[in-house]
C-alpha cells in the first residue's frame, strides 16, 4: 500500500508487487545488547524529529531505506536484545511496509472477520461456537435444516450453507422475525446461486401462518399464472392483514408499506417472498433434520415452536451469549423428557504465540464464547 | 449402514445409539452374534435396565423409546459426534470441540479432498467424511496394519466406505501415497513428529494452495512444527487451543437467613436463629474438573504454487478486504532475489 496525502486525508493505492520483503532479511543488524540495563524511555534515544522522519517517509522509495536511517539514528537499537530488536523491526515493519493479500472468501476469515469487527453484531458467536453449532447440529449435503436467527447477520445461515454445499439436496429454512433477513455473512461468501438458493430466508410469522392456515396453497399454479390478476387481488388483500398480526415488530407500518411497494414494483409478478413462504411451509411440513436456533429473544417459546418440526431422533442446538436463559430452557426440557443427550456447554479457546524461545499465550484473549444446548429430539 | 444418510428406521446391520438414563451405547443391530464358544447366539445387550432383544430393534423409528425388562431407552441414529463418545477406543481420541475447530480451520466443504494421518479409531475421520461428502474424498493412513483394517472394515460396516480411503503406511518415512500428490484441498497430522509430515504435506496439497493443520499434546512438538512451517513457505501460520466445558444446571433452593429485625426491640428473642424463608434459582454449575488440556491445534495456508517463489516470510496480514483472486501488493517495488523458501521443496 502506498499512502498519499497528508495525515488526516490519507489515501491508499495498491501497487501489485512481485515479491514482499522482510525488514530482517534486509537490514543487515550488526550487534544486539544481552538486557535492557542501559535503555532509558526518556524520548531521547531517537536524533530525528517527527518532522524529519516524515520528509524522509515522502522522499524515500523503499520502507527498508527509512527504517535502516531510523536505526542509525537511535541511541537505544544497538543495545536492545535480538528479541526486542525484532520486535522493532515487526512494528516498524507494519507502519511501513504495509502489505495486503486478496483472498477468496470462506467461512473461517468471514466469521473471523465479523467478530473483529464487532462481537455484537453476529451475536458474540466466536469462530469456535460457530464451528460446534454446524458439527452438533449433524449439518450435511443433504436434509432439510431448519434455522431460527434473529441477530447474527446472517453469520449462522452462512455456516450452515457452507455445510450443505453447492451440488447437493441439503436444503435450509432460513426464519427470522424482521422484514428482510440479516444477509451480511451470506452474501459475503460469494456462494453461487445454486448454493445460495438452498437457503429459503423467511419471515416466522408468514412462514407459520401459511403452514397452519395454508393462506396460498396453489403453489404450482401460481407460478403458470404470475400475471393472474385474480390470485394478484388476493394477495394485496392478505398484505394488510398480514401485518396487523404482528403487533411485536415496531417497524409495523413501514413493513406494510415496503411490502406494499416491493409488490408493486415487482409487478405483474408476485413477490419472492410469497413463493418463499410457500416453499418453507412445504419443506418444514416435511420435517425436518435438525434445528438451529441462534436468537435474541427467549429461546423458550421458539424451541417449543420449531422442535415439532423436527424428526424424532435428530438433534437441535441452541446458541445464546449468555446461560441463564438456556438454564431455564435445560430445565423445562428435562421436566418434559422428550429430548436425549441434553447439554449445556461452553467454549474456551486460547491462541499462542509460537517463537523460538519466545512461546507463550498470546496477552489478550477472548472470554465470551456464548453457550450452547445441544440434544436429540425424541418421539 | 447408518452413517451414510439421514434414516427413519432402523435396519438390520445399522449401528444404533441407546440413551439409557444419560448414558450412551452404540449397538450394532445384528440378530446373531458369536458368543465365547464361537457359537451363534441370539444377540441379547445387557444393560443397567435389563436385556434388550436387538432383533427387535429392527423396524422402529429412530427417536422411539424401547422397552427393557426393568425399565426404558431411546434409540437415536447415530452422528459422528456420538460415534465419538461411544467409539471403541483403539487410540487416544479426538473429541468434538476439537473436530469442530478442525473442519472449520481446513476449510472443508462437501467436495474437498482431504488428507489425514494417522487414522487411529477413526473418531475425525467420520466427521471429515460426513462434511466432505458425497462428491469428496478422505484419505486417511495409519502406521499400524491393525488399526487400518479396522478402521477400514468399520467405514465398511458403516456404509461410507467410497468416501474414504484407508492405507496402512508409515507417512512420516515414505511420504503419502501417490493418488493424493498435488490433490489435496487439505491436510491434517496427528503424528508423534509431525514436523517431518510437512514436506509430505507440501506434495500433497494442490497447486491453487491449501490449508494444514496439525494436533499436538505437547508444546515441544508445536514450536518444531512451526519451524518446518515458516520453512517450507506456509502462511498465516497460527496455534490454538479449545475447550469444552459442560455445566450442570439444576435447581437449588437456598435458604434466606432475614438480620433486620435485630435493629429493633421485640418481644421475641429467638434463640436458635433459623433461616426464615427459601429462595429458588435455577443454576449451572462449573464442574469441579474439567478438561484442561487436549491438544494445540497449528493451523497455517500454503499459497498456491505460482506465489510460493514469490513469497519470503512474512508475516501475512489477513486483510479485511475480501474479493475472489489471490494477490501480493505492496508499496515497495520489488527487491532483490532474495528466497527465503528452499528451492529444492517446491
Amino acid at each position: 500500500m502506498v499512502a498519499n496525502g497528508k495525515k488526516r486525508s490519507r489515501e491508499y493505492d495498491l501497487e501489485l508487487v512481485e515479491e514482499t520483503a522482510c525488514l530482517k532479511d534486509e537490514i543487515g543488524i550488526k550487534s544486539s545488547g544481552s538486557d535492557n540495563r542501559n535503555i532509558y524511555d526518556d524520548g531521547r534515544s531517537q536524533k530525528l524529529t517527527a518532522d524529519e522522519i516524515y520528509d524522509l517517509k515522502s522522499d524515500s522509495s523503499k520502507a527498508a531505506d527509512i527504517v535502516e536511517t531510523l536505526i542509525t539514528n537511535s541511541n537505544t537499537f544497538h543495545n536492545k536484545t535480538e528479541f526486542s530488536q525484532d520486535k522493532y523491526l515487526k512494528k516498524k515493519e507494519k507502519k511501513y511496509f504495509e502489505y495486503i493479500q486478496i483472498l477468496k472468501p470462506n467461512l473461517r476469515i468471514i466469521s473471523e472477520i465479523l467478530y473483529k469487527l464487532e462481537p455484537t453484531k453476529v451475536q458474540g458467536i466466536r469462530i469456535d461456537t460457530l464451528s460446534q453449532i454446524v458439527t452438533m447440529a449433524n449439518l450435511c449435503c443433504e436434509g432439510s435444516h431448519l434455522l431460527y436467527d434473529s441477530g447474527s447477520n446472517g453469520l449462522v445461515a452462512a455456516a450452515l450453507l457452507n455445510a450443505i454445499g453447492d451440488s447437493n439436496t441439503g436444503r435450509l429454512v432460513h426464519m427470522h422475525p424482521g422484514n428482510m433477513s440479516q444477509k451480511q455473512a451470506l452474501l459475503a461468501m460469494n456462494y453461487s446461486p445454486e448454493q445460495y438458493n438452498k437457503c429459503v430466508s423467511v419471515n416466522v410469522y408468514s412462514a407459520l401462518r401459511q403452514y397452519y392456515q395454508g393462506c396460498d396453497t396453489n403453489s404450482s399454479e401460481k407460478i403458470l399464472e404470475v400475471g393472474e390478476s385474480n390470485s394478484l387481488k388476493r394477495k394485496g388483500e392478505s398484505v394488510p392483514e398480514e401485518c396487523t398480526k404482528i403487533p411485536k415488530i415496531s417497524e409495523t407500518l413501514n413493513l406494510n408499506i415496503e411490502k406494499t411497494e416491493n409488490r408493486y414494483t415487482q409487478e405483474p409478478k408476485k413477490p419472492k417472498w410469497h413463493f418463499d413462504n410457500i416453499e418453507a411451509s412445504n419443506i418444514i411440513s416435511n420435517k425436518m433434520d435438525s434445528l438451529i436456533i441462534a436468537c435474541k429473544e427467549d429461546p423458550q417459546n421458539i424451541f417449543m415452536e420449531l422442535s415439532k418440526f423436527v424428526k424424532p431422533g435428530r438433534p437441535f442446538v441452541v446458541y445464546y451469549p449468555v446461560a441463564e436463559p438456556l438454564q431455564n430452557l435445560y430445565v423445562s426440557l428435562k421436566s418434559q423428557s422428550n429430548v436425549a443427550a441434553l447439554k449445556l456447554t461452553c467454549s474456551w479457546m486460547r491462541n499462542y504465540q509460537i517463537l523460538p524461545e519466545r512461546t507463550h499465550p498470546e496477552v489478550l484473549m477472548n472470554g465470551s464464547s456464548g453457550f450452547l444446548l445441544t440434544g436429540y429430539i425424541l418421539k | 449402514m447408518s452413517f451414510r444418510g439421514y434414516k427413519e428406521k432402523i435396519e438390520d446391520g445399522d449401528v444404533v445409539i441407546l440413551y439409557l438414563s444419560n448414558n450412551l451405547h452404540a449397538i450394532e443391530v445384528c440378530t446373531e452374534i458369536k458368543n465365547k464358544k464361537g457359537e451363534m447366539v441370539e444377540n441379547v445387550y445387557q444393560t443397567t435396565f435389563g436385556a434388550l432383544k436387538v432383533k427387535n430393534l429392527i423396524g422402529i423409528e429412530y427417536g422411539s423409546r424401547v422397552e427393557l425388562s426393568k425399565g426404558w431407552g431411546h434409540v437415536i441414529q447415530p452422528t459422528p459426534e456420538l460415534w465419538s463418545l461411544t467409539l471403541p477406543h483403539r487410540t487416544q481420541i479426538i473429541y468434538t470441540p476439537d473436530i469442530s475447530m478442525i473442519l472449520l480451520q481446513l476449510d472443508l466443504v462437501p467436495g474437498s479432498i482431504v488428507v489425514e494421518a494417522g487414522t487411529g479409531s477413526g473418531s475425525l475421520t467420520h466427521a471429515l467424511i460426513r462434511r466432505v461428502k458425497p462428491n469428496g474424498h478422505v484419505y486417511t493412513f495409519d502406521f499400524h496394519d491393525h488399526r487400518a483394517k479396522l478402521a477400514q472394515e468399520e467405514f465398511e460396516s458403516h456404509g461410507i466406505a467410497d468416501y474414504v480411503t484407508v492405507q496402512h503406511r508409515d507417512v512420516l518415512e515414505k511420504g503419502f501415497s501417490e493418488q493424493v500428490t498435488g490433490r489435496a484441498d487439505a491436510v491434517f497430522l496427528d503424528l508423534p513428529k509431525p514436523w517431518d509430515g510437512v514436506p509430505h504435506a507440501v506434495d500433497a496439497i494442490k497447486a491453487q494452495g491449501g490449508r494444514f493443520c496439525s494436533f499436538s499434546p505437547c508444546i515441544e512438538q508445536v514450536q518444531r512444527t512451526c519451524e518446518a512451517l515458516t520453512q517450507h513457505g506456509f502462511q498465516d501460520i497460527s496455534t490454538m487451543e479449545v475447550l469444552q466445558t459442560e455445566l450442570k444446571v439444576s435447581r437449588r433452593t437456598v435458604p434466606v437467613r432475614d438480620l433486620t429485625f435485630l435493629k429493633h426491640k421485640s418481644c421475641d428473642n429467638p434463640v436458635e436463629e433459623k433461616p426464615s424463608s427459601d429462595k429458588s434459582y435455577v443454576v449451572g454449575a462449573w464442574p469441579a474438573t474439567t478438561p484442561g488440556h487436549t491438544g494445540y491445534l497449528t493451523v497455517a495456508t500454503l499459497p498456491p504454487a505460482f506465489l510460493k517463489r514469490k513469497l519470503p516470510v512474512t508475516e501475512a496480514e489477513n486483510g479485511k478486504s475480501v474479493s475472489t483472486e489471490i494477490e501480493m501488493k505492496s508499496d515497495s517495488d520489488s527487491e532483490e532475489d532474495k528466497l527465503v523458501v528452499d528451492e529444492s521443496v517446491l
